[in-house]
């Protein structure tokens, strides 16, 4: 299958956080993580609100036509 | 540790090939409900009630560890079907109750699925290296070179006024660069994709690098025009290297981005 195509891809803290602990399907299951409870893990890296606030900076201003994300 | 919980990974619409992952994680199985396969496993609640989930965030081994299982699981399902991916940390107390999820939304998955079908996510991340940026944007911008003339003849007073001057100027210079990389390679990149989609950007200490996230976006490409899309990065990167600008393309993901019930469907791009 000399057609595949794949780029490096390992599941590191970045697409972690990225991908496997903020997106996919969210139900209504029993038990669910929560936005609160990932912002946790944010706590726990020691991630300072002045860099969050610094992320929501650059966040407000989104490229003419871009689709923002929707939650 | 009793198992008593169900854990959910992601759906199919064929039947998963789960003996790979068997080696990788306990109590993998499926569970066949209305055409759709879920792809469970069975977990303690010892790790994963409530309260000890909510525990276990605040420990990031752990959750690098789970959350790479929970990864490995859905792309290998991917290999051979189409998957919807759920988010981390979906749980049901019975296998009852998931049926009951499954059964509430079984119109919404399968219309996913099957749009879904053929198509792969990518994800473009761009980083800066601002001093990089901005040394390079410097040398050759007219109105700093004319500024830095005024400041070498002008009083003290006049030149610590113009040296902000020209400090601001720089700074608006960086920002438009940063803001026309950005939207160019969104808007091409976007002409290769079904859907796409921006993210909000991640500090350094969750990217690990030196250079500073400047766009997050994923796309939803299909699987014919993954090489095309591919091909764009690298044109991009090419044209963006000398200015410190770095292009991180990784793929295929499962649509972790592009699966999201209730219309929360990106737009077409």
């Amino acid at each position: 299958m000399d057609n595949v195509i794949t780029k490096s891809k390992d599941v590191t803290l970045l697409e972690i956080l990225d991908r496997v602990l903020d997106k996919g399907v969210v139900i209504s299951g029993d038990i669910v993580i929560s936005l609160a409870d990932v912002d946790l893990i944010y706590v726990g890296l020691k991630v300072l609100i002045s860099s969050v606030e610094t992320m929501e900076r650059l966040r407000g201003a989104p490229f003419a036509g871009g689709q923002e994300e929707p939650n | 540790m009793i198992q008593n919980l169900i854990y959910l990974y992601c759906l199919t619409n064929k039947v998963p090939k789960l003996k790979e992952i068997e080696a990788l994680v306990d109590n993998i199985y499926f569970i066949f409900h209305q055409g759709l396969y879920a792809v469970t496993g069975r977990v303690s609640s010892n790790e994963f009630s409530e309260e000890n989930l909510r525990k276990n965030l605040g420990n990031l081994e752990w959750i690098t560890a789970k959350a790479s299982i929970h990864e490995k699981v859905i792309e290998t399902v991917m290999q051979n079907s189409c998957v919807i991916p759920f988010k981390f940390g979906a749980i049901f107390n019975t296998e009852e109750n998931l049926k009951t999820m499954l059964k509430k939304h079984i119109k919404e998955f399968k219309d996913t699925l099957k749009h879904l079908e053929g198509k792969e996510e990518w994800g473009v991340k761009i980083y800066c290296d601002m001093g990089k940026l901005k040394e390079n944007l410097i040398q050759d911008a007219e109105e700093l070179l004319n500024l830095d003339r005024e400041i070498n003849s002008a009083s003290p007073g006049k030149a610590f006024i113009l040296k902000k001057k020209k400090e601001e100027s720089a700074n608006t210079i960086v920002n438009k660069k940063l803001n026309e990389c950005g939207q160019e390679s969104f808007e091409r990149l976007k002409q290769y994709s079904i859907q796409s989609r921006i993210n909000k950007l991640l500090p350094i200490e969750v990217t690990e690098r030196k250079d500073e996230m400047i766009l997050n976006a994923a796309f939803l490409a299909d699987k014919n025009k993954v090489k095309e899309f591919v091909g764009v990065v690298d044109v991009l990167k090419a044209k963006y290297s000398d200015k410190g600008i770095d292009f991180d393309c990784t793929g295929p993901w499962p649509p972790y981005n592009f699966c999201s019930l209730s219309g929360e469907k990106a737009q077409n791009g």
